[in-house]
């Protein structure tokens, strides 16, 4: 029971991490579950599976990115819909005052029109920098890639006469 | 050519006692594990998921490689780890400043030197 928790534990970690290290894990998880304690074994895997997702895959840059863009979306378009009911609330006050309902409210379509584009425009506003932050991102992940993909000769080693 | 081994250093408390447990022999990751407890008398322990996420990070860095395996009738899970000699030269530097800063400590707390174990 507590193997195959164990299990399931190391089948949610990134695949990379996963195919590198997962069978040996589990192998230690065999050899040392008496010693150590199982609640410890499990518990040092919890901690490695949130670490690993969170710390080491950088899936919480597109996490954070998404949620970046979906609150600048809720934002603008709530803003806008705020300024488009503030500019109502203001032309029913005036349509009050001078008693002609019928022909200010033949004027009001063009008010919902502008709201519409406003919240229109704000969401578009917000994807815009969205793509723009998931952009810079991808640009900062794919550096990275090719980095690591470097000859090892020029890995992990630098000196000082190594021009920056 | 100096090599500049300051981007490595200081090295991570998992990161140099792994590092120490390799020093002396190849090693699987439990075992790494085991050396590690008793290198520290039971007071630092390192489970799986520090270990081999810090492993990984060695190996990136060269400063640990993948050693190859010692017999066919192991559990071919079993996988021995070594100390690279980038990875001597780093874990050397570290000690060096570890020195350093004991002997800065000592000045300063007025300790006396260990006696010598006969």
């Amino acid at each position: 029971m507590t193997r195959a928790l164990y299990e399931w534990l190391l089948w949610l970690h990134p695949p990379a991490f996963r195919r590198q290290f997962a069978a040996e894990m589990l192998w230690i998880f065999d050899e040392a579950s008496e010693s150590e304690g199982v609640v410890a074994l499990l518990l040092d895997g919890l901690v490695s599976l949130m670490r690993q997702w969170l710390l080491r895959s950088g899936a919480w840059k597109v996490a954070a990115a998404v949620a970046g863009g979906l609150l600048q979306v809720t934002a603008g378009g709530l803003g806008m819909l705020l300024l488009g009911h503030a500019q109502l609330t203001a032309f029913l006050a005036a349509a009050q005052l001078d008693g002609g309902w019928t022909e200010n409210l033949r004027s009001a379509a063009p008010i919902a029109m502008s709201t519409l584009i406003r919240l229109a425009s704000g969401s578009v506003i917000g994807i815009l920098l969205m793509v723009i932050g998931l952009a810079l991102w991808v640009k900062n992940f794919t550096e990275r890639r090719i980095r690591d993909l470097q000859p090892r000769r020029n890995r992990g080693r630098r000196c000082s006469n190594c021009a920056v | 050519m100096i090599e500049d081994l300051s981007p490595f250093i200081p090295l991570s408390p998992a990161i140099l006692h792994i590092l120490l447990s390799l020093a002396g022999s190849d090693r699987h990751g439990y075992g790494i594990m085991q050396e590690v407890a008793r290198q520290s008398e039971g007071q630092y322990k390192l489970g799986p998921g520090t270990l081999y996420d810090n492993l990984q990070k060695l190996m990136n860095q060269r400063l640990v490689d993948e050693a190859p395996r010692r017999s066919g009738s192991e559990d071919p899970r079993r996988r021995y780890y070594r100390l690279t000699s980038f990875g001597r030269r780093v874990l050397s530097a570290e000690v060096a400043r570890l020195e350093g800063v004991v002997r800065e400590a000592k000045l300063r707390l007025h300790l006396p030197n260990p006696r010598r174990a006969t």
